[in-house]
């Protein structure tokens, strides 16, 4: 074995001693040859004479001996890289032409196909990512967002098809941190208990929550992320069975979850949802999502007729809360991409046409400079080249450009890499971050090669087809010229063909983009800077306390240099969604659960609607009047107006909220674009935050300037 | 007949070389002088062929080649069977054997 190795070697490195060698074999063996004809009786310059002759020629023989030699194989390559480096450096405008056409097409789909792996491919990083599941709550078979942590309980219950089936908030909180540091604000959400187990994570130290400090009421437990461990604690040994308090409730550190993780949201800190709550307190709120695993060999079919006959039979007994309700399973990994799933597959196709484009391209030149070199290839021929030979010459040199531009790709990859990830919202998806790595770069070298095959096939079986006696005539036209302007004209209509859909389609695109940005919000988004103020239940236990904290919070924002006006709200159209509660007329009854009208729940101050740029159509604005003891009052949206009151004048008309408190209207305001961008505009109603008292509101201040520069004194402003 | 000659020597070259090799070290000319003597003049060895075989065989390690005097005292390499050759030769002995039965069997059938 390491024989051949040696001999391969020795055929690489050693040619000129082992052609040396061969050269003095064989002319031994023409003097012998020569001895045997001179003792035959022929003369010696005779002998030799024919003895020369019966050899055949020297050189064919040496070549033979040449091409059999091991490692002859892949001598000719290095032989061929090495002439192929050199014919390029001399063409060098021509070579850096087709180093940047390719390697920005093959860049591009290097960059895309490192997204489209991650993210479509391969989302979850825990382990059996395709057993996981996710429950959407259905309001008569229609998708309709979050569930119940009370209906929850009963799946989890009744449901067999489950390893492991937990819940989630579907938002995060933002805690303060307090005593033995400095105190600090920290994300985090509420899990179960079986959270971690059903993801098949553990805490990197310390352990996971148990079942039965769910049981316990207000069990004190959380588990902190790794950087939260570093950042507090020092390190996560020391974290474990530290103490921690978080908006004044005093919890132990369980577990530390390793660096990296990371499961929908970002977050320091994970709470323990128990038997009471702390959200959906009540059947009849959603605000949880339910995430499953499998068991072993259960179809996602099955777990879904057990989940539909628990939902049917939850309808029947609790009818007023659960009604035409149901929950709708689908894997994780396709929910979580649903919404990028089409336009990174669009993305990915417009790069392989990017790229096909470029190929044609790269051909045409390649072979119009195969026309030039025609005569030389044709003086190959002629001296024994044989046609396979030279053809293999040919792609080597396509191959090694296109390597080269595959290189110059892996560049240009990077770029487009670092764009794709600042306009994807992929760390929304929760999930992780894609990265260039071993495939992305194995994927690189494989479309360069091909691609270099590709280009490389058509110009060389074309400049390798002529005669040769027709080339080396000094007028050397011959009939090459016409077909190959033929063949050429034929690669310009390909580019043409695949440029106008590349156009077309980018058009159309453009175009919805536009609209996109045209699109009427309903409130004025220009400069407006947004943040999150939290205070503590325990510091300001009445609603006036609270309402005079925020209403004196408006007036010092206000008076900072640079700052418009500034406002309120439990949550800002866009930046934060949901939370839709139920709202009819009060003069009559509740309908059935499917009927029920819902519209976004919000509450604000006086003259947010001023300072967000949303018109007051009828009536008034909330006022300061509309405080703790006042009778209470509500603003509604047009289309909320319409939908409960047709054409009779809503103002001064009674509605309850979601069975919980009756307001009079007082004024309409025009609909804005709350959670998303696309579709209508949500319908809403805006009670006084005066006559709410919540302990965590959002704010925006209209900046004259750049709302950046307000960030810090914002900042200082508050934590005082 | 020539072409058919020249195939199936390319096929067992190896074979009679390796063969012709186990009574004595020979250079280039002398194998093939010995291969067209045993075979009474059915194979001729041409240069072309014989040097790419040798220098196969070399590398390949089933024979050793050494310069050396030839009987007219021309400076001449002359190659010798190793070990592993030996073992090569046993197998390319098996595996002619086992080709001539099957082409024997073919022309027996009916």
């Amino acid at each position: 074995m390491h024989t051949r190795i040696k001999s391969v070697l020795r055929t690489l490195f050693r040619k000129a001693r082992l052609d040396r060698e061969l050269d003095e074999e064989l002319d031994s063996y023409v003097a012998m040859v020569a001895d045997e004809k001179v003792r035959a009786g022929l003369s010696p310059n005779e002998a030799l004479r024919q003895a020369r002759l019966e050899l055949g020629g020297a050189e064919q023989v040496k070549e033979k001996v040449r091409e059999r030699r091991l490692g002859a194989g892949l001598d000719a390559l290095f032989r061929d890289i090495r002439f192929a480096l050199r014919t390029l450096a001399r063409d060098a405008g021509l070579t850096l032409a087709i180093l940047v056409i390719l390697g920005v097409g093959i860049g591009a789909n290097t960059a895309l196909f490192t997204t489209v792996d991650t993210v479509l491919l391969r989302p979850l990083p825990y382990p059996e990512p395709d057993r996981l599941v996710i429950g959407l709550k259905t309001m008569s078979g229609a998708v309709s967002g979050p569930v119940s942590r009370v209906d929850y309980f009963d799946y989890r219950r009744e449901v067999e098809a489950f390893d492991q089936l937990a819940l989630l908030t579907t938002f995060t909180e933002q805690f303060t941190v307090t005593g033995g540091g400095d105190p600090e604000l920290v994300q985090g959400y509420w899990v179960t208990w079986n959270l971690f187990p059903t993801l098949r994570v553990a805490p990197e130290v310390g352990r996971s929550f148990s079942a039965d400090e769910e049981v316990r009421g207000e069990a004190p437990v959380v588990i902190v992320s790794h950087g939260f461990a570093q950042r507090r604690f020092g390190g996560a040994e020391d974290a474990v069975g530290a103490t921690l308090v978080l908006n004044g409730d005093a919890l132990t550190v369980m577990g530390v979850m390793p660096p990296g993780f990371r499961f929908m949201y970002d977050a320091d800190v994970w709470r323990l949802i128990d038997r009471d709550g702390p959200y959906d307190t009540q059947r009849d709120s959603h605000s949880h999502w339910i995430v499953g695993r499998l068991g072993p060999s259960v179809t996602l079919a099955r777990a879904q007729t057990e989940v539909d006959a628990v939902a049917t039979h939850l309808a029947a007994e609790y009818p007023s809360a659960d009604e035409g309700k149901g929950v709708l399973l689908s894997r994780l990994q396709d929910y979580l991409v649903r919404d990028v799933r089409t336009s990174l597959l669009l993305l990915m196709g417009t790069a392989a046409f990017v790229l096909l484009v470029a190929c044609s391209n790269v051909a045409g030149l390649l072979l119009a400079r195969g026309e030039r070199c025609a005569s030389e290839m044709a003086m190959r021929t002629a001296l024994g080249a044989s046609r396979r030979r030279l053809i293999r010459q040919l792609l080597t040199e396509s191959v090694t450009l296109t390597v080269g531009a595959g290189l110059l790709g892996v560049a240009v990859a990077y770029l487009v890499h670092h764009l794709l990830t600042k306009l994807l919202p992929v760390g929304d998806l929760g999930i992780q971050p894609p990265a260039l790595n071993g495939p992305a770069l194995a994927f690189t070298l494989l479309v360069s090669v091909g691609t270099g095959l590709l280009v490389g096939v058509l110009p060389a079986l074309r400049t390798t087809s002529t005669e040769p006696v027709g080339q080396l005539r000094s007028d050397g036209h011959g009939t090459v010229g016409v077909r190959s302007g033929r063949l050429r004209g034929g690669l310009v209509v390909i580019q043409v063909a695949l440029s106008v859909v590349l156009l077309v389609g980018s058009g159309l695109l453009a175009h919805s983009m536009a609209r996109l940005v045209d699109v009427d919000l309903g409130f004025d988004p220009g400069n407006l800077l947004t943040g999150q103020v939290q205070i503590q239940a325990t510091e300001y236990p009445s609603v006036e306390e609270r309402t005079a904290f925020f209403t004196s919070l408006l007036e010092d924002v206000e008076a900072l240099p640079g700052v418009e006006a500034a406002t309120l709200s439990n949550k800002l159209p866009i930046v934060s969604r949901w939370q839709d509660w139920y709202i009819r007329r009060s003069d009559q009854p509740p309908p059935p659960r499917q009927e029920s009208f819902s519209a976004m729940a919000r509450w604000v101050p006086p003259g947010y609607f001023k300072t967000m740029g949303i018109p007051v159509l009828e009536g008034r604005d909330i006022s300061r009047e509309d405080g703790a003891g006042s009778p209470h009052v509500v603003v509604v949206s047009r289309t909320v107006a319409e939908r409960l009151f047709g054409n009779t004048d809503p103002l001064g008309q009674m509605v309850n909220i979601a069975d919980w408190r009756d307001c009079r209207v007082v004024g309409v305001v025009g609909d804005a674009r709350i959670n998303t961008l696309r579709g209508s505009p949500d319908p809403a109603y805006y009670m006084s935050m005066a006559q709410v008292g919540s302990t965590r509101l959002q704010i925006a201040v209209r900046t004259a300037e750049d709302p950046l520069l307000l960030v810090r004194p914002l900042q200082d402003l508050l934590r005082r | 007949m020539a072409s058919s000659q020249t195939d199936v020597l390319r096929g067992t070259l190896d074979l009679l070389v390796l063969k012709t090799l186990t009574l004595q070290s020979l250079h280039g000319l002398g194998v093939a002088r010995r291969i067209n003597q045993t075979t009474d003049g059915t194979f001729d060895v041409k240069p072309g062929s014989l040097f790419p075989a040798l220098h196969r065989m070399e590398q390949k390690g089933w024979i050793e080649g050494s310069w050396g005097e030839s009987e007219n005292g021309r400076r001449a390499k002359y190659y010798r069977l190793t070990a592993a050759g030996r073992r090569q030769l046993g197998e390319e002995k098996e595996n002619w054997a086992q080709v001539v039965l099957a082409i024997g069997k073919v022309l027996e059938a009916t």
